[in-house]
C-alpha cells in the first residue's frame, strides 16, 4: 500500500473520530467517546505507518531521507502532531470537545494536503541545505509546538462563543474556566516547544550558513509569534489576566503561527521556501 | 525587562531559601490551602501515619514535638523557583551575546575560482572588502545533481595557506563548514567562472586527415596542411536552446573571415573542412560564506539556561506542607496548611486523599 493511499484513509478516520466526539459531546454519551478515542488511536497508528512506509520508500528511490522535507510532508506531519499532542496531553481532560477539535484540525490539514493543487505528494530529493541531522529535531519541535497552539486556538474560539451566548439556556459548551485553563496549559507547553524549535533552527543556521540569526522572514515571524505568546504568559502570570482578553491574545498568536507557517512561503520568499 | 525581573528576584530568592517557619502555629491561619480534621486516634498512631503519608505525597518530613503537639513540615521542588531567574537571565545572555556579535562580528562572501586562491572577503551590506589574514585555495569544486536536475551536493576542496605554506586541507559541503582561526567557512553558492580547453576536431576533406585542436577563446591557430587560421570568438552555454555552441572563425590571410556557430557534437562544414565541436572544460567558482562571529557561546549558554529554566518551572512544583497534630480529649485534631506554586487543583485533590487516608482505620 502506498503511503498516500493510507493518508487518504486516515483523513476519513479523523473525520469519523471528530464526528463521534461531537456526537458524544452533544448527547453526553460516554461509550461514543470511547469509540472516538479508539478511532483517533487507529488513525495515528495508520498515519505513523504511512510515515514509515514513505521513509522506507524514499530509500528505495535512492534519495533516502526522513519525510519532513517538503510542503506535503510538513502538512501531514502537522496533522500527526495535533493528534499526538491530543493523545499525550488532551485525553486526560476527559472532554469530548477537545477530541473533536483535535481531530477536526487533523482532518482539515490532511484534506488540504490531498486536495490542494499546489502541493506535490511525490517524494523529492533532499536539497543540500536540508541534508542535516538538525532537520529532524528542528521540524519536530516546531510542529509539536504549532499543534499545541492549534488546540489552544480552538479552545479560545470556544471560549469566546461561550461568553457571547452566556445567557442562552441551551449553551452546552464546557465551563469557561475549563476552556481558559486548557488554553493556558497548551500555550505553556507550546511555548517551550517553539523555543526549542527556534533554538535548534539557530544552531542549524549557524552550522549551515555561519550565522545563528539572519532576519530571514521565517525567522522574523517565528520571533513575532514567540513574542506574542511570551506576552500571553506574562499577562497571565504577572498581571493575572483571564478570559476574553487572553482568548483574543491566543487567537492572535495562532494567526501569527499560520502566517509563519504558510504566509511566509506564499507571500514572502526566503531560505525556508521549501517548507 | 531588567527592572521587572530585578524587582522579583529578592522575592524568588527568599522563596528558594529554606523555609524559616517550619513549625509555627500562625501558618494554619494564613496559608492559601487549609484543612482541619478530627481523628479518633492516638497521637503516636497519627504521627506514624502522617509521616508516611507526607513522605509519599511530598517528601520525608521533618518533625518536632512541643508539649502535646506534634509538628511536621515537608517540602519539595524548592529549586523550581529558580526557573524564573534562569529564564529571564537567559534572555539577557542571548541578547548580550547577540549584541557582542553585532558589534564585533562580521560576515560576507568570497568567491574563489577552482585552482585559485583568495585572501579577501566581501562584507555583506556593501561594506567593502576585508582581509582574512590567511589565504584560502580552492583545489577542486564539484557539484552533483539528482536525476531530476536538482543539486544534490556541492563540495569544495579547500586548503588554508599561511604565508604561502599549507596549513590545513578540508573539503567543505553545505552543512559541513570549515572553522579556522575563528572564521567559519560555509559552502554557499557556486557558479561558472569561465570555460576553456575547447576541443575541436578538424577534418580536411581532401586529404582525409583529422586533427584535434585544443583552444582557448580568441586564440588563433593555424590549421595543419592548409593556409587557414582558426579561432573561437565566442562561447554560449545554450545557444538558441540547442545547447553549448562556439562561434568558430576561419581566417584566410588577406581575405574575408568566415564565421559559423558550431554546436556541440555536430559535424559542420566551412570551405572544404569539417568541424566537430567535441568538448570543453568549465571552471567553477565556489561561493563561500565567511563569518567571524563573537559571543556565540554566550548565546548558546543562554539557550541552554532558557531550556533548563523551562524544565524547572514547568515540570517541578514547589510544594510545602505543614501539619500539626494536637491531642484532644477523644482523639486528636489535625491541622494542615499547604502552598504550591502551580497545579493547585491537582494538588488539592491529592491532599484530600491524604486526609481521607489519615482518618481511615
Amino acid at each position: 500500500m502506498s503511503d498516500t493511499f493510507i493518508i487518504s484513509i486516515v483523513t476519513f478516520i479523523y473525520f469519523a473520530a471528530a464526528f463521534s466526539y461531537l456526537i458524544s459531546f452533544v448527547f453526553r454519551k460516554k461509550p461514543v467517546a470511547f469509540i472516538a478515542l479508539a478511532l483517533t488511536v487507529l488513525g495515528i497508528i495508520a498515519q505513523t505507518s504511512a510515515f514509515i512506509i514513505r521513509w522506507i520508500h524514499s530509500y528505495k528511490l535512492g534519495i533516502g531521507h526522513i519525510p519532513l522535507a517538503n510542503f506535503y510532508e510538513s502538512v501531514t506531519f502537522f496533522s500527526w502532531s495535533i493528534i499526538f499532542i491530543y493523545l499525550v496531553m488532551g485525553v486526560r481532560y476527559k472532554n469530548s470537545l477537545i477530541g473533536a477539535l483535535a481531530n477536526l484540525f487533523a482532518f482539515i490539514l490532511l484534506a488540504y494536503a490531498s486536495l490542494s493543487g499546489d502541493m506535490s505528494s511525490q517524494i523529492q530529493p533532499l536539497v543540500p541545505a536540508l541534508q542535516s541531522n538538525w532537520l529532524t529535531i528542528h521540524v519536530i519541535s516546531c510542529f509539536l509546538g504549532y499543534a499545541c497552539f492549534a488546540i489552544s486556538f480552538g479552545t479560545s474560539v470556544l471560549y469566546l462563543i461561550r461568553q457571547r451566548f452566556k445567557k442562552n439556556p441551551v449553551n452546552f459548551l464546557p465551563e469557561p474556566e475549563f476552556l481558559d485553563e486548557v488554553t493556558y496549559k497548551m500555550i505553556s507547553i507550546g511555548f517551550v516547544l517553539l523555543t526549542l524549535g527556534i533554538i535548534t533552527g539557530a544552531a542549524w543556521a549557524d552550522h549551515a550558513w555561519g550565522r545563528y540569526w539572519g532576519w530571514d522572514p521565517k525567522e522574523t515571524w517565528s520571533l513575532i509569534t514567540w513574542l506574542i505568546y511570551a506576552a500571553f504568559l506574562h499577562a497571565r502570570l504577572v498581571r493575572g489576566w483571564k478570559g476574553t482578553k487572553m482568548s483574543l491574545l491566543s487567537i492572535f498568536g495562532f494567526l501569527a503561527v499560520v502566517f509563519t507557517y504558510l504566509g511566509v512561503n506564499y507571500v514572502l520568499s526566503g531560505l525556508h521556501s521549501y517548507l | 525587562m531588567i527592572a521587572c525581573t530585578a524587582k522579583q528576584i529578592p522575592r524568588i530568592i527568599k522563596l528558594t531559601l529554606p523555609e524559616k517557619n517550619k513549625f509555627s502555629d500562625s501558618i494554619f491561619g494564613s496559608s492559601q490551602i487549609k484543612k482541619n480534621v478530627q481523628c479518633h486516634k492516638s497521637l503516636s498512631d497519627l504521627e506514624e501515619k502522617a509521616a508516611s503519608l507526607l513522605k509519599s505525597l511530598v517528601s520525608m518530613p521533618v518533625q518536632v514535638r512541643k508539649d502535646d503537639k506534634s509538628y511536621f513540615f515537608s517540602e519539595k521542588g524548592r529549586y523550581s523557583r529558580m526557573g524564573f531567574i534562569f529564564i529571564h537571565l537567559s534572555i539577557l545572555l542571548i541578547l548580550g551575546g547577540g549584541l557582542i556579535g553585532a558589534i564585533w562580528g562580521f560576515d560576507g562572501q568570497m568567491n574563489i575560482v577552482e585552482g585559485k586562491s583568495g585572501d579577501t572577503m566581501f562584507l555583506y551590506g556593501g561594506e567593502g572588502p576585508r582581509k582574512l589574514g590567511f589565504e584560502v585555495r580552492c583545489d577542486k569544486f564539484k557539484v552533483d545533481f539528482y536525476k531530476t536536475g536538482q543539486p544534490k551536493e556541492y563540495k569544495s576542496d579547500l586548503t588554508i595557506l599561511e604565508n604561502g605554506k599549507k596549513v590545513l586541507s578540508k573539503a567543505i559541503r553545505v552543512n559541513h563548514p570549515l572553522i579556522y582561526k575563528g572564521f567559519k567557512l560555509c559552502q554557499g553558492t557556486y557558479g561558472i567562472a569561465g570555460t576553456d580547453n575547447f576541443q575541436i576536431v578538424v577534418k580536411n576533406k581532401k586529404t582525409g586527415k583529422e586533427t584535434v585542436l585544443t583552444l582557448n577563446l580568441m586564440e588563433k591557430t593555424s590549421l595543419p596542411d592548409s593556409k587557414f587560421l582558426f579561432a573561437i570568438a565566442k562561447f554560449m552555454p545554450n545557444y538558441q536552446n540547442h545547447g553549448p555552441a562556439v562561434l568558430g572563425v576561419l581566417i584566410e590571410p588577406e581575405k574575408a573571415h568566415e564565421m559559423l556557430w558550431l554546436f556541440k557534437g555536430h559535424n559542420q562544414q566551412m570551405k572544404d573542412l569539417s568541424f566537430i565541436f567535441k568538448d570543453f572544460d568549465s571552471r567553477y567558482y565556489t561561493g563561500i560564506q565567511v563569518s567571524r562571529s563573537h559571543g556565540v557561546n554566550i548565546v548558546w549558554a543562554g539557550c541552554i539556561l532558557l531550556l533548563v529554566g523551562f524544565v524547572l518551572s514547568l515540570f517541578f512544583t514547589h510544594t510545602k506542607v505543614w501539619l500539626r497534630i494536637s491531642e484532644r480529649k477523644d482523639g486528636c485534631e489535625v491541622k494542615i496548611a499547604a502552598s504550591v506554586n502551580r497545579n493547585r487543583k491537582d494538588f488539592e485533590e491529592k491532599l484530600e486523599k491524604l486526609v481521607i487516608r489519615l482518618q481511615a482505620e
